[in-house]
């Protein structure tokens, strides 16, 4: 049994056809990144799965149910969480607030009071390394520190799919590399399937995904494990343009 | 902040409306006043209720005192000779909101669906419609209202009638203020709470982390409107003891409750009785020296507070406060 599974989606917005007719199937606990240019799909295909739109066409099973119309917070509920390509932190609250939030609403959400989603909020910050930050409003914070509170307020929804929409985007190799470590720890001590979204930090894609998906002008180029989905010649003419050994960051 | 001490920002404003009572009861001179400043407070304080919490501004928001108005009306009109006493006024209360939640959940049903700009386009269009489906369709009396002033009498006597609309209507807007204080805090200390902040501050990102954003609105809707129809049976119907749809659907009501809410800091629980002092206090002393330019000295002044002062008065103060011990004590 899949965790996810995408059948023949596709959603048009007006005359563009940003999602083309997309199959795919994620795994219990499996990590793989979506990949492809800016305005591949990418992104709208995240919105079609955590339900931000709905799809035109085609199905969306989450656990064997079909959640193809269920609206975001419902599909929330049942441990879709998601983070943002621009943080999209809840600017004038506490970041201890921001990832209680995710605690007292997520899939846990309904036997969690708020004393119960603050000291889970703890727990993640501490997680994340941003304690000294813990009653700092989240506006406050650098993008970096952000992204990471994005990814403790999704943790703390307790998902089983994680999607992260360009976590790593306008860090340096560095943190990318400090993030890719931190996304394995988390995967690995939650146990939850991971989804990452990457336009072009193939650094990132070679060290976190076992299988990678390649998405171009809405479609499905290649769903294959990293290595080889990395070295097809189709990825590398449409996508990369270059080598990949060479496309680094 | 846990367990009891989340609670203590009701402790100064429970403070200020004891304070305010008890210096209209030593100043029976000063009690129409007082009784206008208890009306402003609580309108703000149930208006700020949806708007300071949701960030939604619902310019329909009188039509909900309207009704609550007819609801106490209709029951004393009514119920006077079944020899029921003062439960006709318990009752004329229970009406009063239960007319209030029935509107505010067929006008949520459809504007609360509409985001932010587009809820307001859409609400403003409900108390004029109201009123004008209530004289239109000859509904209670249409525009001839319902006088129920002799049937009051007729219940509790002259005299109690009497201090029924001089003193005890006072004392019930009162209560409204106080009820709506306490429902704010345990929102705001809840779970609701931390979902309204969520979708006031970004309502799609709210979604996403599991917030049925509807819901929580429309329960803050209603529970505003509960209130609203509350404040009308009392602040209204008990004390004019009469009714008429031109009077209880004007919208400058509502704009008085946005201009309070804003003036005190909307969402907080200080603001709506800071801002309704400020205003209430203010439009007396200008109706006494600048008589007829209320209005015209009000506009520039919330112009320049929405400026300045974004967060409003009781915002203002928050920040001055963080870190120090009195900080625990506003919100």
């Amino acid at each position: 049994m899949s965790l996810l599974r995408v059948e023949n989606v596709t959603k048009r917005f007006g005359g563009l056809v940003a999602v083309d007719n997309v199959t795919m199937e994620i795994a219990h606990g499996e990590m793989m990144a979506i990949v492809g240019p800016n305005g591949a799909g990418k992104t709208t295909l995240f919105n079609l799965i955590n339900g931000v739109f709905f799809a035109d066409e085609g199905k969306i099973w989450f656990e064997d149910v079909d959640v193809t119309h269920y609206p975001a917070y419902k599909r929330a509920h049942m441990g879709i969480g998601r983070t943002f390509q621009i943080s999209r932190p809840f600017a004038s609250a506490t970041v201890q607030e921001n990832i209680a939030i995710g605690a007292m609403f997520g899939a846990a959400g309904s036997e969690t009071n708020v004393d119960q989603a603050m000291e889970m909020a703890d727990h993640y910050i501490g997680l994340i390394g941003l304690s000294s930050h813990r009653d700092k409003l989240a506006g406050g914070l650098t993008p970096i520190e952000k992204k990471m509170m994005e990814i403790a307020r999704a943790l703390a929804m307790k998902p089983r799919l994680l999607l992260m929409d360009e976590a790593m985007a306008g860090m340096n190799p560095k943190d990318i590399d400090k993030m890719v470590d931190f996304i394995k720890r988390i995967r690995s001590e939650e146990g939850i399937a991971i989804v990452a979204l990457v336009e072009h930090i193939m650094r990132a894609v070679a060290g976190l995904a076992e299988r990678v998906l390649v998405m171009h002008q809405g479609a499905k180029l290649v769903d294959e494990p990293t290595k080889i989905a990395l070295s097809d010649p189709r990825v590398i003419e449409v996508y990369l343009g270059v080598p990949p050994g060479e496309a680094d960051a | 902040m846990k367990g009891a001490s989340r609670y203590l920002p009701s402790i100064p404003v429970l403070l200020a409306y004891a304070a305010l009572f008890v210096f209209g009861l030593l100043n029976p001179g000063r009690w129409q006043l007082v009784a206008q400043l208890a009306f402003y407070c609580a309108l703000g304080q149930a208006f700020n209720l949806f708007m300071g919490m949701t960030g939604y501004v619902d310019f329909g928001y009188v039509a909900f005192l309207g009704i609550g108005t007819y609801g106490m009306a209709i029951s004393i009109s009514e119920l006077a000779d079944k020899g029921l006493g003062l439960g006709v006024i318990v009752i004329g209360l229970i009406l009063s909101v239960v007319f209030a939640v029935l509107l505010s959940l067929a006008v949520g049903a459809v504007a609360l669906r509409l985001r932010g700009a587009y809820f307001a386009i859409a609400t403003i269009g409900v108390n004029e419609g109201f009123r004008y489906l209530i004289e239109g369709a000859r509904i209670w009396n249409g525009s001839e209202g319902i006088i129920f002033s002799r049937q009051l009498r007729e219940m509790v006597g002259r005299e109690a009638a009497m201090s029924l609309s001089t003193f005890w209507a006072d004392v019930m807007v009162f209560g409204v203020a106080v009820i709506a204080t306490v429902l704010t805090i345990v929102y705001m200390r809840g779970k609701i709470g931390y979902a309204l902040a969520a979708l006031r501050m970004d309502e799609d990102a709210a979604k996403v982390m599991g917030i049925n954003v509807t819901r929580f609105k429309i329960i803050a809707f209603i529970t505003s409107a509960a209130l609203a129809g509350l404040l009308g049976a009392t602040a209204w119907a008990l004390k004019l003891t009469y009714v008429f749809p031109a009077d209880v659907f004007g919208i400058h009501y509502t704009v008085e409750a946005i201009i309070i809410v804003l003036l005190g800091g909307a969402g907080t629980l200080l603001g709506p009785i800071v801002g309704g002092l400020i205003y209430g206090v203010s439009k007396y002393y200008l109706a006494v020296y600048l008589p007829g330019f209320q209005l015209l000295v009000f506009a520039p002044v919330i112009i320049v507070v929405i400026v300045l002062f974004p967060e409003g008065t009781v915002g203002m103060i928050k920040r001055k406060l963080i870190g120090t011990a009195l900080e625990k004590y506003i919100l």
